[in-house]
């Protein structure tokens, strides 16, 4: 049963054309706008990685595109619908989210991995045990690691974890923040094997050189 | 053995040995020697009230009155449930914590007096009140628990729930973990108590009772069941109380208003 709805799940996901876009999108935490007439349009297939200073806004936008701030002007569709608080919901069903410092609550990785799994949405992919050791293994991480507290674990391999929870929560929308910053090489073309699907959307937020020359384009709010 | 009253008299020299702990509190520049001063008179005030009023209650037994008596007992613990847990007061989140005492309260009240001590007027003062006070005291002390580990707990760890939300999760789902939290931490003391009492102390309600000519037997049995229901009252009152308030206190969205915390 679960095994057929991943299957119908990925041939939607393949008949999908999805598209988000920010349109003339302004934002103020307080009085001075961090975000400003803000535009962007993305489809199936695009990597965007989206550079600038520290507080230029980066970590702003993908708020906003969650929900979790709503702009002060301007729009935010996906598939051409305005992001209202009903269509949120089943937005946020397609989207993973990876912050840049991780944090999966108090308990040990084992635990605290599969929780995101037992959420109505993911369901379908959820994966044993076998499947997440072996996703552990491509990143770089021991098996060892799965009886370790999560809060125990170094800020690399936190990110590794993530990584390997994008991977296998299967979305079609992943929005990472610094996806790379503490990855070694090796792990980073392990990380572009495993999340890089023309099926899907990802929007990323870099400093790193490596990552930004695999995005199909490119946002520098330093301009903007 | 007959009950030996006290005179007031007798309950002044009582009021003697408070000189040990205000001379040790003193000595050590706790500051909390006026705190103290301010305890005692405030607990002395309110349970001679309490006591004249608890008289009268009995004297005439009337449920209205004693029904009245509750809803002033609820409304002062959820003013104090408020206070102490670092919410700001608001219509909704009163109205919140008010049903959620008033149900767990009433729920475990008419359980206990219905099916077990079988009372034929369910609103007698003699059980419904003590049994109330009892059960609403251990109500407040939790409810401040469970109310603030959660919604501060969420606000410290606001990024793991919009992990969660931003990972497909419904509200539940994302608030699911505090949750959880918030009933193992509010729940633990009452847990602890169950486990150790008799072994560590005698509790109070046991040992007035004993001390008022009561068989020892027939005090654990009430003992038993006021400690079965004070359980069951905290746990399902912080329940109730996370899960109305939450309905006020997160947009849309899925946002939680900040703005009910009191931070300093």
């Amino acid at each position: 049963m679960e095994a057929e709805k991943a299957i119908k799940r990925t041939l939607l996901l393949f008949l999908h054309t999805m598209n988000i876009a920010f349109s003339q999108v302004t934002f103020a935490y307080d009085v001075d706008p961090i975000i400003k007439n803000f535009s962007l349009k993305v489809t199936k297939g695009d990597v965007i990685g989206i550079r600038g200073a520290s507080g230029s806004g980066k970590t702003t936008l993908f708020r906003l595109l969650l929900g979790f701030e709503v702009p002060d002007s301007g729009t935010i569709t996906f598939d051409g619908e305005r992001l209202t608080p009903q269509k949120l919901k089943a937005f946020r069903k397609n989207t993973t989210w990876l912050p840049q410092d991780l944090n999966l609550g108090d308990g040990k990785v084992k635990e605290v991995f599969q929780y995101p799994f037992t959420f109505q949405a993911n369901k379908s992919q959820k994966p044993d045990e076998k499947k997440i050791l072996a996703t552990f293994d491509a990143l770089g991480l021991k098996k060892n690691i799965w009886d370790i507290d999560f809060s125990n674990l170094s800020t690399g391999q936190r990110q590794r974890v993530g990584i390997a929870l994008c991977y296998l929560l299967n979305k079609s929308i992943l929005i990472l923040d610094e996806p790379t910053s503490a990855l070694d090489e090796n792990s980073k073309h392990q990380v572009e094997n495993l999340l890089f699907d023309p099926q899907r959307i990802i929007l990323s937020t870099s400093h790193d050189p490596w990552w930004i020359d695999r995005c199909t384009q490119i946002v520098d709010l330093n301009s903007t | 053995m007959d009950i030996i009253d006290l005179t007031w008299g007798q309950l002044a020299i009582g009021f003697g040995i408070l000189i040990i702990p205000g001379l040790i509190l003193w000595k050590y520049k706790t500051g909390l020697l006026q705190k103290m001063g301010i305890a005692v008179v405030r607990m002395t005030l309110q349970l001679i009230f309490v006591g004249y009023y608890l008289e009268y209650l009995f004297e005439y037994d009337n449920p209205w009155v004693n029904l009245a008596w509750i809803m002033i007992m609820v409304i002062v613990a959820d003013f104090a449930t408020i206070n102490r847990s670092g919410l700001r007061r608001s219509k909704k989140l009163f109205i919140s914590i008010f049903i959620a005492t008033f149900l767990g309260v009433v729920i475990i009240d008419l359980f206990f007096l219905t099916f077990v001590i079988r009372l034929p007027n369910i609103m007698a003062a003699q059980y419904t009140i003590p049994i109330t006070g009892m059960v609403l005291g251990n109500c407040l002390r939790s409810n401040v628990i469970g109310m603030n580990e959660f919604y501060y707990s969420i606000d410290q760890h606001q990024e793991r729930y919009r992990f969660y939300l931003a990972n497909g999760a419904t509200q539940e789902e994302a608030l699911f973990p505090f949750f959880r939290t918030a009933l193992r931490k509010s729940a633990n003391p009452n847990l602890a108590a169950m486990a150790t009492i008799g072994l560590v102390a005698l509790p109070g309600m046991m040992t007035g009772q004993i001390l008022s000519g009561s068989s020892p037997l027939i005090a654990i049995k009430y003992q038993i069941m006021i400690m079965i229901a004070i359980f069951s009252g905290t746990v399902l009152s912080v329940y109730l109380g996370i899960s109305i308030s939450r309905k006020f206190t997160f947009d849309s969205r899925g946002r939680f208003d900040h703005s009910m915390l009191k931070k300093d």
